[in-house]
């Protein structure tokens, strides 16, 4: 286990006791990805501070829910942040079309936003995985993953945006995820 | 035989969240089935879902608003661990009493998912209280319509991060003879029958493995014991409510 996932399992230990300093910590390491990942599913500033204010409070109030037998805390926690951000992009679409929210995309924030990325040494190598392991998909094969993954888009949908079977597209996802897979897990035990 | 690649193929489209209809059902009937008494799909399943979490990576990171930490600070102090409010104390009572007679070894014709062993009930009632008291988690009342009497009590939990609905109930009437109850949701007027189950003493514990951010309505319907109906009978009695 990497150096970085056993300090999460210490925080989120010492959190699971109402340590605030730990909860405070564990938001230093991992606010930047999830605010990141929130805004790029979302398109609305507002929308992706909520994602991840409530994915921190849920840590705080039921860190139980992390089981440090089905993996890392880092994919636990950016898992419940993708969760909550396609759950408000569902619930939103039932408001207002997409193409509103894009209008959005580059949203006055009007707050303080920190400039500066601060983030683990740890977070950054797994990031530069993930992207050179995406950079092996086929371009048709990315799309679908991507369409899924940062738009919230069900499989039928995607069908429907790009004109293209159903069938299709769970084959392309199942080629793309097989191929992630044996990237990825290859990579984290090394 | 299982056919492995179809199921690994939903557990993909599972773990992107992407599945909807026919195929999200099967997912989490593969889920509640198969995939905890499969060695490979339970390895294929963590590592999509790991894999699910490290594609945020993905993402360029960006720091939130200052002000958020503060906010979420506000938030912790103002509903510190251990306080809920009244309505949740209530459902929590409610829970808690099912959870009770469960102990006591009542239950015994409920259909808790598959979960026939007593302690496998009582865990299930456990399991619902730590989710009533998890954040984001908002009990909704199953409002009793037409013929059924109004004291029921059904409470609908979802547990978002979890994909899981519990659906508790005291006082339940017994159905009709040749009767039973079949509980159904709904999504933009479409119907699907997701368990049927009958009452015991009027107590109703399930744990259905559904991810209910598909659905917009739940209802729990009396319907001819043994038949499939397309839609929730509008004859007999009748619970619903929306799913916000």
């Amino acid at each position: 286990m990497r150096e970085q996932e056993v300090e999460d399992l210490e925080l989120h230990r010492r959190l699971s006791g109402g340590d605030r300093a730990a909860f405070d910590e564990l938001y230093g390491r991992y606010a930047a990805a999830a605010h990141g990942l929130a805004l790029r599913i979302t398109a609305q500033e507002a929308l992706a501070q909520e994602v991840v204010q409530d994915a921190f409070l849920a840590l705080w109030r039921a860190p139980e829910a992390f089981d440090p037998a089905r993996g890392a805390f880092r994919s636990f926690f950016l898992s419940l942040v993708h969760h909550r951000a396609v759950d408000v992009v569902r619930r939103e679409e039932r408001l207002r079309t997409r193409s509103e929210r894009a209008s959005n995309l580059e949203p006055g924030r009007g707050e303080d936003v920190a400039d500066e990325v601060v983030e683990g040494a740890y977070l950054s190598v797994r990031r530069k995985q993930i992207r050179e392991a995406l950079t092996t998909l086929p371009p048709e094969q990315r799309q679908v993953v991507e369409l899924a993954y940062f738009g919230g888009y069900t499989q039928t949908r995607i069908a429907e945006s790009l004109g293209i079977p159903i069938g299709t597209v769970k084959t392309r996802t199942l080629a793309a995820m097989r191929k992630l897979r044996r990237a990825l897990t290859q990579e984290d035990v090394a | 035989m299982r056919d492995h690649e179809r199921i690994e193929e939903l557990l993909a489209g599972y773990a992107l969240l992407s599945l909807s209809g026919e195929d999200a059902q099967e997912a989490d009937r593969l889920l509640a089935e198969h995939v905890p008494s499969c060695l490979v799909c339970r390895q294929a399943l963590a590592d999509y879902q790991m894999l699910a979490g490290d594609l945020a990576l993905e993402a360029d990171p960006l720091p939130p608003p200052d002000l958020l930490l503060a906010r979420i600070h506000r938030q912790i102090d103002e509903v510190p661990l251990g306080r809920r409010s009244p309505r949740r104390g209530s459902f929590l009572a409610l829970v808690a009493s099912v959870a009770a007679f469960v102990a006591l070894g009542g239950l015994s014709f409920v259909m808790v998912n598959r979960a026939h062993r007593a302690e496998d009930r009582m865990a299930t009632a456990l399991e619902l209280i730590n989710v009533l008291r998890s954040p984001g988690v908002s009990p909704v009342p199953v409002e009793a319509t037409g013929s059924a009497p109004s004291s029921t009590g059904f409470i609908e939990v979802s547990a978002p991060d979890v994909r899981m609905l519990y659906l508790v109930a005291r006082d339940c009437p017994d159905p009709r003879p040749g009767h039973d109850y079949v509980v159904w949701l709904g999504n933009g007027g479409a119907f699907t029958p997701v368990e049927r189950f009958v009452p015991r003493d009027g107590v109703v514990l399930l744990r259905l493995p559904v991810d209910v951010s598909r659905f917009d309505e739940i209802w729990v319907t009396e319907e001819v014991a043994g038949t499939t109906p397309a839609t929730p009978s509008t004859q007999g009695r009748s619970w619903g409510a929306h799913l916000v």
